[in-house]
């Protein structure tokens, strides 16, 4: 026994359609092919209260559907929470007089380095003279240079709820948050919020955003 | 031959746009009672014999009593023999290549044999698996079952040799392999496993070897049904992302699949006895409009040409984010497990590779899966290997001084998987 589908497939299995998996029987005529979306012409003859076309996939938005005709998009949601953080580097010299670190001079063209944090885990070090290693996804190597940094000093990770930690692995002169002088423990994970300044070296500064 | 029930677990719904369609299955076989001395079996034991296996001398030792104890489980009419190997393979019992229906006595003299082994020489583990091929040519048609014992890596043939006898033995029989000591390779036996269906495991302890022996062999005499597989059929314009069986183990099946006709496709499973086995499928569909419904997938048992069992995979389209928004209890669980097994894999490479930060983090999230999912079983192996500080958010702070014998544990059990557990 064979069985037709709403789209005309000659199917050999009777509950969906062995072909395009519709289910047969959901039509009442089975020879008879949908007409698919008739949802375009009433874009077209509705009375057209000009909206702005969908911000997800572009598709034009008719009346007042909630969800966009092309992708799905819901237009009453509220805009996605911008979850994306980022890392910003620099020179910090408040930080380097308190340090006040013997022979290190205060760089005197510091750019400031952004970096997305778009991994998981993004180690923080001087990866110089280190051939063969996995590369740093923040390398402080290049002038100006702290030297007060470690090869491997620490890590910003990623949680559960979307936002980072740092933990310090085991670095030299340690990693210090905000205005605290107490260095963190060696491999214990932090939380950071929107705008802690992540201290390390003789006068590096990591200000995490979240943007 | 066995009876299957396949039952599916999923949210048929998804948002408008959504194209993505995910189903545990779950494949459950009855043995059928009255013919549970069908001797429809073959069985050998391969036992590495190499010079290493003398030390300590106790290793050699435990490995003829244990093959002695899987002769015991042989039932009787089952075609058994024995295999020794180092750099070549030698069928220790019986002489020829062949194999001997099990008996009183074929057994006993399978033992005496089994008594005089000594260990000497390299390690070619494909010569044996080729040997052993060989002798179940014998067993057309029958389950096919080995076991394979080693302590040492393969050193003695190439990798491509070893992949080239994996290719030739695929399909043909099945192998549980067994390491034991802390010489051998895991990711090495976890292939040969993998390709040939079978388990892997380490025997931390030459004392434990009889006992591993013993259930390994009663399992296998408790296989009713050889080469089962999973057929898929998935219609126009669908695509299979992945399937993987998910419980009691993970294992990656996307790439074993054959195409058996347009839109059909089947994974091989092995041979069943009375047991219970999960499958994640995920399924890439056309999208439809909302209201729409479409069956994305049917899963079957396939044994010889005929489908014993299936179930179906849906989805429907809907605009209510309440349906859409679900995730299926079991879908999300068995993720959460692939990516336990995952993490452990990939923190345990990173610290070979001395990178302690990528080490740390991963095990720390393994850590965390564990204990979110109650696998108690791969968490005891992970705190062997890290100080837990706190599971709930994976803070972990990895050994300094890890015995290879546990992170070689961990790394062999890390496809073990648990079940969902009841209530949400």
């Amino acid at each position: 026994m064979t069985a037709t589908c709403p789209s005309g497939h000659t199917s050999a299995t009777a509950d969906y359609c062995d072909q395009c998996g519709a289910p047969i029987g959901a039509l009442a005529v089975p020879h008879q092919p949908t007409v698919e979306l008739p949802v375009l012409e009433e874009i077209e003859t509705a009375p057209s209260e000009v909206r702005e076309p969908c911000p997800a996939c572009g598709a034009p938005r008719s009346g007042d559907d909630r969800y966009c005709e092309g992708c799905g998009h819901d237009f009453l949601a509220p805009p996605p929470q911008k979850t994306d953080w980022e890392a910003v580097v620099s020179a910090d010299r408040t930080q380097f007089e308190r340090l006040q670190a013997d022979g290190i001079a205060f760089p005197g063209d510091h750019r400031e380095q952004r970096f997305a944090l778009d991994a998981p885990l993004m180690r923080i070090g001087r990866q110089r003279g280190r051939a063969g290693q996995p590369p740093l996804e923040i390398d402080l190597t290049g002038a100006p240079e702290d030297p007060g940094i470690s090869r491997l000093h620490a890590a910003l990770e990623r949680r559960a709820d979307g936002g980072y930690a740092i933990r310090d692995l085991g670095s030299t002169n340690g990693t210090m948050l905000n205005d605290d002088p107490a260095p963190l423990g060696r491999d214990t994970a932090v939380p950071l919020v929107d705008g802690d300044r992540i201290r390390i070296g003789a006068w590096t500064t990591i200000i995490v955003r979240s943007r | 031959m066995s009876t299957f029930e396949v039952e599916v677990f999923q949210n048929e719904y998804l948002p408008a746009g959504g194209t993505e369609v995910n189903a545990i299955v779950t494949v459950s076989s009855a043995g059928v009672t009255g013919t549970g001395d069908a001797p429809d079996a073959a069985e050998i034991v391969i036992v590495d014999t190499s010079g290493s296996m003398d030390v300590p001398r106790a290793k050699m030792q435990a490995a003829r009593d244990a093959t002695a104890v899987a002769i015991d489980c042989i039932r009787d009419g089952v075609l058994f023999g024995l295999i020794a190997g180092n750099e070549r393979a030698r069928h220790v019992y019986p002489s020829g290549r062949g194999l001997e229906p099990a008996s009183e006595q074929s057994r006993a003299a399978a033992k005496q044999a089994v008594g005089k082994l000594k260990a000497g020489g390299g390690t070619a583990i494909g010569t044996w698996l080729r040997a052993a091929n060989d002798a179940f040519a014998a067993a057309a048609g029958r389950v096919c079952h080995a076991i394979l014992l080693t302590d040492g890596a393969n050193q003695h043939e190439t990798r491509e040799q070893l992949e080239a006898t994996l290719a030739v033995c695929e399909g043909r029989f099945q192998c549980d392999c067994r390491g034991v000591g802390t010489d051998w390779e895991v990711s090495e036996l976890r292939r040969i496993a993998s390709v040939l269906l079978g388990s892997v495991d380490i025997i931390a302890d030459p004392a434990e070897m009889a006992a591993d022996f013993r259930s390994m062999t009663e399992v296998a005499m408790g296989k009713t049904t050889g080469s089962v597989s999973l057929r898929i059929w998935t219609p126009q314009g669908a695509r299979v992302q992945f399937v993987r069986q998910v419980a009691p183990t993970v294992e990656e099946l996307t790439g074993r699949a054959t195409v058996a006709k347009p839109l059909t496709a089947d994974y091989p499973t092995g041979s069943w006895g009375e047991e219970s086995r999960d499958y994640q499928v995920c399924i890439e569909v056309p999208m439809h409009q909302v209201g729409d419904e479409m069956l994305a997938a049917r899963v079957g048992l396939l044994h010889g040409e005929e489908v014993l069992s299936q179930g179906l995979i849906k989805a429907i389209w809907t605009s209510d984010q309440q349906l859409s928004t679900q995730i299926s209890r079991e879908v999300a669980h068995y993720t959460g497990q692939a990516e336990l097994a995952e993490c452990i894999q990939e923190g345990l490479e990173a610290r070979k590779a001395g990178d302690n930060a990528t080490a740390t983090f991963k095990l720390g999230r393994a850590v965390q899966l564990a204990a979110a999912s109650g696998n108690d079983g791969t968490m005891k192996l992970l705190a062997a290997v890290v100080d837990v500080e706190d599971p709930a958010t994976g803070t972990v702070r990895l050994r300094s001084e890890i015995a290879d014998v546990d992170e070689m544990a961990l790394d062999t059990r890390s496809t073990r998987t648990v079940r969902v557990g009841p209530g949400a």
